[in-house]
């Protein structure tokens, strides 16, 4: 499978999805609508999982602002993400900037909900 | 076996059942945190929001202190620079303000539509108001462009006094000379004293023609031309000590001595010419008041001749001209919506009702009520002033009958006279602003007939 690139825009975040198992979620996200952006995100995750998964998965967010249903479809990404930790070292890094609390409370929202899931919380 | 499929269908039904229920009431539970999260980021955001409209009000207001204080610098800049206009440039818009108001409270005639309530609208008549006089930094003074140390603002009545002196001794020594020649020594007494006699009467028409108080009839005329034709003889070259540019308009003539001369003269060294004037951007700008030839005329019959005030022709547009400037400044300035009039009303106080003001010559259709506030603000306020140093302050009684026959003659508006008058305005302003010995009775009974 190919790695993929979304580009970056004003209310979009850059994604980069390798297939050597480095993730990263890098912007803003304010989709106009949400799943159907990141359908191909997932599409890709799914696969990735189901094909031919690096040993590691690292994933770095770093998500400045994002709306509710980003955060909604965060929770589903990371849902398959904890299907597959028990045969996969999977590596969160939720990366937040000092200031930005809502970022740091929905970083907190997560680790509470994944218990199988390492998830870091990493202050900029 | 049959029920046995069954039996695992049921329980894979019922697994699958858990299954979906638990994620249910997982997305439920996220949805919670999800909405609670939300509504904190919201309340965040609104607190930012709160504290930045706080942030942009407060530089509003800085920024609308700041540009009153540069209106005020300017202002003061044109008072400070001439002493012929004192405080004028404060107190017009206070005037100015009084009567709007009074006029906005007024439902009568044309004030029926006229309205000056919010706080945009007196701000934009007062900014006017305190504008209104500012093209007069641009009003040129003798001192910018003094080229020699003798060269002043100058009443040349001196020099003119003594030319009379030296033709008194030109004739005090043509006596000498005739009873030299042996000739009857009482007879020569008696034409010199004769001689004495009609130049001190000749002085005196001329220097009281200088004073330009009175209208100068075109006999007046035709005897100050006679009396300039007297004639003197020059010995000195006149063309030394001067500056670059007055040399150059006096080596046009004829300069060699002795030389006669005019008692009083018009000469190709008294024409200073127009130079650098955009007839172009003038009609552009809707000006159009009538552009003399000559910057200036300085000749000495030329202006003792002047028929009435002291000012000659060319004087007049220049004064005149800071009108325009105060309409080209302003309307180079980017006002917001609210203070678009601020040029309109500025430039507007010099105009009249009928046509014959400057520098647009408008109508009583074009003006605003404002500008009509303001010309008469502007009028009343130099007319009672008394940081004047060249006229005595009038008194309330005669001020206001200036304004009434301006008012007559149609150079101010009649309806917001008689306001200034009913409303007691007059007397406010007196008050606060005049001399206790300027304020006397004024029977405004006359003048709200009109």
């Amino acid at each position: 499978m190919d790695n993929l690139h979304i580009e970056e825009t004003k209310y979009t975040p850059e994604i980069l999805l390798n297939t050597d198992g480095t993730i990263s979620l890098t912007g803003k996200s304010y989709p106009e609508n949400t799943f159907e952006f990141y359908a191909p995100m997932i599409e890709w995750i799914k696969q990735y999982f189901t094909t031919s998964p690096a040993t590691t998965t690292t994933v770095n967010m770093e998500i400045t602002y994002f709306n509710s249903s980003s955060s909604k479809l965060f929770f589903d990404f990371f849902d398959i993400l904890e299907e597959h930790s028990e045969n996969n070292d999977i590596t969160i890094n939720w990366i937040y900037d000092e200031e930005n609390e809502s970022a740091l409370e929905a970083g907190e929202d997560f680790i509470e909900d994944f218990e199988d899931l390492n998830i870091n919380l990493v202050e900029k | 076996m049959q029920s046995n499929t069954l039996i695992d269908e049921i329980t894979h039904l019922r697994d699958e059942f858990e299954l979906t229920t638990n994620k249910l009431i997982k997305d439920i539970k996220r949805h919670d945190k999800i909405m609670a999260r939300t509504d904190r980021d919201q309340l965040r955001e609104l607190k930012k929001l709160e504290a930045r409209l706080q942030e942009v009000e407060e530089l509003q207001q800085s920024q609308k202190e700041l540009l009153d204080s540069f209106i005020k610098l300017i202002a003061s800049a044109i008072d400070a620079k001439s002493k012929y206009t004192g405080g004028h440039c404060e107190r017009v818009p206070e005037l100015s303000l009084m009567i709007a108001k009074k006029a906005s409270e007024s439902n009568e005639g044309i004030f029926k539509d006229f309205s000056i309530d919010t706080e945009d609208q007196q701000r934009e008549l007062s900014i006017a108001a305190w504008l209104h006089d500012c093209g007069k930094v641009v009003t040129p003074e003798y001192v910018v462009d003094k080229a020699t140390k003798l060269e002043t603002i100058y009443n040349r009545i001196h020099e003119i006094r003594t030319r009379f002196e030296v033709i008194h001794r030109d004739k005090t020594i043509e006596a000498l000379n005739k009873k030299l020649n042996g000739e009857n020594a009482t007879e020569v007494d008696k034409w010199l004293e004769n001689e004495h006699k009609q130049l001190q009467e000749e002085y005196a028409i001329v220097a009281n023609a200088n004073i330009g108080a009175e209208f100068m009839k075109d006999e007046d005329i035709q005897q100050l031309k006679h009396i300039a034709s007297k004639t003197w003889i020059r010995n000195f070259d006149d063309t030394l000590g001067l500056a670059h540019e007055e040399k150059k308009r006096v080596l046009q003539e004829n300069s060699t001595t002795p030389q006669i001369e005019y008692l009083l003269s018009d000469k190709i060294r008294h024409i200073i010419p127009r130079e650098y004037f955009d007839y172009e951007q003038y009609e552009k700008m809707g000006f159009k008041t009538k552009v003399p030839e000559h910057l200036y005329n300085l000749g000495e019959l030329y202006n003792i001749c002047t028929k009435a005030g002291t000012l000659s022709y060319e004087e007049r547009f220049k004064i005149q001209e800071h009108v325009q400037m105060t309409i080209i400044m302003l309307e180079k300035l980017p006002f917001p919506e609210y203070l678009k009039n601020v040029p309109l009303y500025a430039g507007a106080h010099h105009e009249t009702l009928i046509g014959t003001g400057y520098p647009r010559e408008l109508t009583i259709d074009d003006m605003p009520i404002a500008s009509r506030i303001m010309a008469i603000a502007d009028v009343f306020e130099a007319l009672t002033a008394s940081d004047r140093p060249y006229k005595e302050p009038k008194t309330l009684s005669a001020s206001i009958r200036i304004l009434s026959f301006m008012v007559k003659d149609q150079h101010l508006d009649k309806d917001i006279f008689k306001l200034f008058l009913s409303s007691g305005l007059y007397k406010e302003y007196a008050t606060k602003y005049l001399k206790p010995e300027q304020i006397d009775e004024v029977d405004i009974s006359q003048y709200l007939k009109l």
